[in-house]
């Protein structure tokens, strides 16, 4: 009788189960840096170039590797796709939907901007990002690679990202924001990498830490 | 605070008689008045009941005027097409609200008003967030919602201007085996409709859990809004499965007739149960479990299971032996 359920936010985890073997079918992905994700809530910050989909198999495959529920931001809000995307994981890209999943202890993911190149990360919504900050949970910056046509796909889950200066209004989400960019720019350059210092910079100027 | 003068109005309801059931047995309740035009249908030991018809202000007036309540329960609040239609349901909550709400005012010790009202005040509409929690603002998309509105609008004036603390109880659509709610008889229906293309996810409250949440609000004295919802959520299709009940999956135009073939056997489908099917009903509760201390007892699957767990025939087999 359980198996007629779905999660608070309407994620019917049955259907997931079911999907991912169709879904591994199209994508074959490699995580790497699982092990940076936090046993809390998190925001999840991924790159996203136009039309690949890259936060649905990053949260697809991230779920898997962690056994925790991650759900992704951007489904519309309109019959039939917005239900049925529902069904997956997916809220809408509302600021108090993301506060709500992050309270909840969940893991979410949000995409930044659509680009036309791969390897560019595009704006990062600060109004989104900074429901991060008001929940008090880290955020990480996810790089998703794959090839437009064939199956190899990879996820690199970067180390939390802080924001460089203290600020007590919204400056705080925007910078956070640009920080995000930067450093999903930075992974981009290096591979997905965290660990090569291209600029000899590196961890001075991201002040990867490991709290907010 | 032992001896308190306990007021609620809508007490014949099968939510307001349980809730005087629980206020009865509150060692804080001195005394208990109860208002509604159905009796009770709860055998109530110590609560005084009147029988007053909505309309009947100046005589609702006088009954409240006259028990001079430290706590007010309203409960009165009619959903279109459970108790009675949509017209009657508007008028009946409307004229409630006024002479309750008025005689209040007029009472000098009263304290503290807990109010029933519902998540349907948050509204469907398109990019509303999936799950508001009491800071989203009030966009009611359904007449059930708009009359809910209204409530807490009239509860809020009273409290300002009397300074009094205002408890307002957001319940998700609350359901039980015997609570008269439009979403539970259709959900019983041998064939249930749902939306095709949407088939959109919505939680309910158990009536039990609800009534606690009310005895818990005016027992410390809630100052603020709570959403009282059960944990979980579940979509018709599931209830449906769940209940072996046969689902009519429906696109646009089915539903026009669908509704029509409903009232007809009984099970009228008003607009806010419509909204559920299409655009689903969450609400975030974290904040009543923090204020109030206590969750929901039953997840919304739990409380779904329990609807359908209802006899058709209830046998009562000492009657006889008891009579002789």
């Amino acid at each position: 009788m359980a198996v007629y359920a779905v999660d608070d936010y309407g994620r019917d985890p049955h259907l997931v189960a079911a999907l991912s073997p169709l879904a591994r079918l199209r994508w074959n992905v490699s995580v790497t840096g699982a092990g940076n994700i936090p046993g809390t809530a998190a925001l999840l910050v991924c790159n996203s170039r136009r039309f690949s989909l890259g936060a649905v198999y990053a949260a697809l495959a991230l779920s898997d590797t962690t056994g925790r529920t991650v759900r992704f931001v951007g489904r519309p809000d309109t019959a039939p796709l917005g239900p049925l995307m529902r069904r997956v994981g997916a809220l809408l890209a509302h600021p108090a939907d993301v506060l709500s999943a992050l309270r909840d202890g969940d893991l979410v993911m949000v995409s930044a901007a659509g680009t036309a190149h791969a390897r560019q990360a595009g704006a990062v919504p600060h109004e989104l990002v900074g429901q991060a900050v008001i929940a008090q949970v880290p955020v990480l910056p996810v790089t998703t690679i794959n090839s437009r046509f064939g199956r190899a796909a990879h996820v690199v889950v970067g180390p939390v990202v802080t924001a460089r200066r203290k600020r007590s209004g919204p400056l705080a989400h925007v910078e956070l924001a640009e920080r995000v960019q930067h450093q999903l720019q930075r992974m981009l350059d290096n591979d997905g990498a965290v660990d090569v210092d291209v600029e000899g910079d590196v961890e001075d100027d991201l002040a990867v830490e490991d709290d907010v | 605070m032992s001896g308190q003068r306990v007021l609620v109005s809508g007490m014949g309801s099968e939510l307001g008689s349980l809730v005087a059931v629980k206020l009865e047995a509150e060692p804080w309740v001195g005394s208990l008045v109860g208002i509604d035009s159905d009796p009770p249908r709860r055998r109530l030991r110590k609560a005084e009941f009147h029988l007053l018809a909505p309309a009947q202000r100046e005589r609702i007036v006088e009954v409240v005027t006259a028990f001079n309540p430290h706590v007010l329960i309203n409960i009165s609040v009619w959903e279109p097409d459970a108790r009675a239609g949509l017209r009657d349901a508007r008028t009946f909550t409307a004229d409630a609200a006024m002479a309750i709400f008025g005689a209040a005012a007029e009472c000098p010790a009263l304290e503290s008003v807990v109010v029933r009202s519902g998540i349907e005040v948050y509204g469907r509409g398109r990019g509303t967030p999936t799950r508001p929690d009491e800071t989203a603002p009030l966009h009611p998309t359904s007449e059930f919602g708009k009359m809910l509105a209204g409530v807490e609008h009239q509860s809020a004036v009273l409290a300002g201007r009397a300074g009094l603390a205002l408890g307002t109880l957001r319940l998700a659509p609350v359901l039980g085996k015997h609570v008269p709610s439009p979403l539970g008889r259709l959900l019983r229906q041998p064939v249930v409709p749902y939306s095709a293309l949407a088939d959109s996810p919505f939680a309910v409250v158990q009536d039990g859990d609800a009534a606690n949440a009310f005895v818990t609000a005016a027992a410390r004295r809630l100052n603020e809004p709570l959403n009282v919802v059960a944990p979980g959520a579940i979509t018709t299709l599931q209830a449906a499965l769940r209940g072996r009940r046969v689902p009519l999956p429906l696109f646009g135009p089915g539903w026009g007739l669908a509704g029509r073939l409903s009232n007809l056997f009984g099970a009228p489908i008003p607009d806010h149960v419509i909204e559920v099917m299409h655009r689903g009903r969450l609400a975030d509760g974290a904040r009543a479990v923090d204020v109030l201390g206590c969750a929901p007892a039953n997840s919304t699957p739990q409380v779904i299971d329990h609807l359908y767990a209802w006899e058709s025939i209830v046998r009562i087999g000492s009657i006889d032996q008891a009579v002789a």
